[in-house]
């Protein structure tokens, strides 16, 4: 059931179980977002909580707190029930005052639930005790490792029930499992890719622009700490001074293409520039950054295309998406002239203007 | 609005190697508005302006570094590209041409480079152009008398000419001050400290 559910440590990209996780890991699953400390009528954060604020029906609530830290902990999933269909009913903060008022901690003991991280500590007490995971039915594999050992250093050493993990030479962390080596292999891809945007943004910070004369990630707004990329060649400049040069009038005596679309440095012309955090230091890295920049851009709908309504200056080239209210996308419509010599020309958006200037 | 912050290190930037370019940039008249400089560049070697100092009015529009500075020659000189009348000078980089990765020091030495190297097809001053084109002998000895007669620094050290005026009387600092806010020049310094 809970398989449904989108793992919430997946969704923060850092979940050790993999594949042997219990919940989902399916994007296209929904997290469940139900507060637990609501579902036991004390919520501390009120109408500031960023969880789900809604009842759930009663016999859901038979073991709330276990949906989502508890059956981490023991990973055994016949606990979590959740029946097929949740009937949510929404409430608007009916009694928003005590729930703010009276901390969290003194009302959790009056309850006769127990708050959530009760629970999780006491199953780890328990394992203590047993002196290890049973062997008779759960294979290595099926075991998570120590969360203490993964995150930096576990407090119980050698006598920890809990299988360590390896050592990750790139974060230094035990957060290998010894007995899957897909997630292994996930981890160390996730890790290489971390520590060179580490490593990037280090060399991006003694990168200076040339034309305030400062380093680019240590200008003053956060706005500002970032790289305007040109297309066409590789001289650093942040942001907002190049972004400012090129939306310069072309009244204050400057030629648009070969002044103001040129790189300050080098002149070469650029027809866009590309917003990025870091400094790149290979052809590749520019290519991702700028690839993963028009990706973005071609999520959002184009303001003046406004769906069909209006009309982009930019027309098919346009960066921004294109789409009409049902979700069509506009069509790419090239206009084929035939041209003297025999050959076909492609032609661009037509105007009006343009035909009676031609004829 | 004027990027104060980059005016300053491109000022700190220029002095800092002034024996070597031969170019240097002060606040005009020893005030404190950034938005009023002026530069000071010595003559090309080879060049009938060898040997002679030029001062430059620098005015920074609000714009700047996105918009040119505007720059003035205030020591007469005989150029094609330089107005013998009022200084203007004709350059695509202080024009149509400027980058706002340019700064002060390159302007400068961009006008050092067009001393050594006229452009007499594209002139500023059509008399001195036709001239270098016609009669380049006549030019060039006008030049270097030009270069003598509003150019010419005398070649004492700056030392030598603190004390002389002391010696004449006017206390140090003032004289030192003084010097500084004309560049240099002991007459201009010695009229002033007269005036004042």
């Amino acid at each position: 059931m809970s398989k449904r559910i989108l793992c919430k440590f997946f969704l923060h990209g850092a979940c050790l179980k993999g594949e042997y996780c219990e919940f989902s890991h399916d994007w296209q699953d929904q997290p469940n977002n139900i507060c637990t400390f609501y579902q036991k009528g004390v919520c501390s954060y009120g109408n500031r909580c960023r969880y789900d604020h809604v009842k759930v029906s009663r016999q859901q609530t038979s073991r709330p707190s276990s949906l989502n830290t508890a059956s981490h902990v023991t990973s055994d999933f016949h606990q979590v029930t959740l029946p097929p269909v949740v009937s949510l009913t929404r409430e608007y903060n009916p009694e928003p005052s005590t729930s703010v008022d009276v901390s969290a901690m003194s009302l959790a003991h009056t309850l006769p639930c127990k708050p959530a991280w009760t629970k999780a500590f006491e199953v780890d007490t328990s394992l203590n005790d047993e002196s290890g995971p049973c062997p008779t039915y759960v294979s290595p594999a099926d075991q998570p490792i120590c969360s203490f050992a993964a995150s930096g250093k576990c407090p119980r050493g050698d006598r920890c029930p809990h299988i360590h993990g390896d050592l990750c030479s790139i974060c230094g962390k035990h957060c290998l499992h010894p007995f899957r080596p897909d997630e292994r292999e996930e981890h160390i891809k996730m890790c290489h890719k971390n520590n060179k945007h580490l490593e990037a943004l280090k060399c991006s910070q003694e990168i200076e622009c040339s034309v305030c004369l400062e380093h680019v990630l240590s200008k003053p707004t956060a706005a500002e700490r970032k790289f305007g990329l040109l297309s066409e060649c590789d001289h650093p400049f942040c942001i907002s001074c190049i972004r400012n040069w090129r939306s310069n009038s072309p009244a204050s005596g400057m030629d648009v293409n070969s002044a103001l679309r040129a790189c300050p440095i080098c002149r070469k012309l650029s027809y866009f520039v590309i917003p990025s955090v870091i400094w790149y230091s290979t052809k590749e890295e520019k290519q991702e950054i700028v690839d993963s920049y028009k990706i973005k851009l071609k999520s959002i709908d184009c303001k003046y295309f406004d769906f069909g309504n209006g009309t982009c200056p930019f027309g098919t080239s346009c960066f921004y998406k294109h789409a009409y209210r049902d979700g069509r996308l506009e069509e790419v419509v090239l206009r084929h002239l035939d041209a003297e010599d025999g050959s076909t020309i492609i032609a661009k958006d037509i105007r009006f203007v343009s035909g009676f200037e031609g004829g | 609005m004027l990027d104060v912050s980059r005016v300053q290190k491109e000022l700190a930037e220029c002095n800092r190697d002034t024996a070597i370019s031969g170019v240097s940039i002060a606040l005009h008249d020893g005030g404190s508005d950034l938005s009023r400089l002026s530069g000071t560049i010595s003559g090309p070697v080879a060049t009938p302006y060898e040997g002679g100092t030029f001062q430059i009015d620098i005015r920074l529009p609000s714009g700047y570094p996105f918009e040119p500075p505007k720059m003035q020659f205030v020591t007469k000189v005989w150029h094609p590209n330089i107005s013998s009348q009022n200084g203007a000078i004709c350059l695509d980089i202080l024009k149509d041409q400027w980058s706002p990765a340019l700064t002060l020091k390159t302007a400068l030495l961009s006008l050092q480079a067009l001393l050594s190297a006229p452009e007499p097809d594209d002139p500023q001053d059509a008399v001195v152009a036709q001239q270098y084109l016609r009669d380049h002998q006549t030019f060039m000895a006008t030049a270097r008398y030009w270069t003598e007669a509003f150019a010419r620094r005398s070649s004492v050290g700056i030392e030598e000419k603190v004390q002389k005026l002391v010696e004449m009387g006017f206390p140090e600092d003032l004289v030192r001050s003084t010097l500084e806010s004309v560049n240099g020049d002991e007459n201009q310094a010695l009229e002033m400290l007269c005036s004042s």
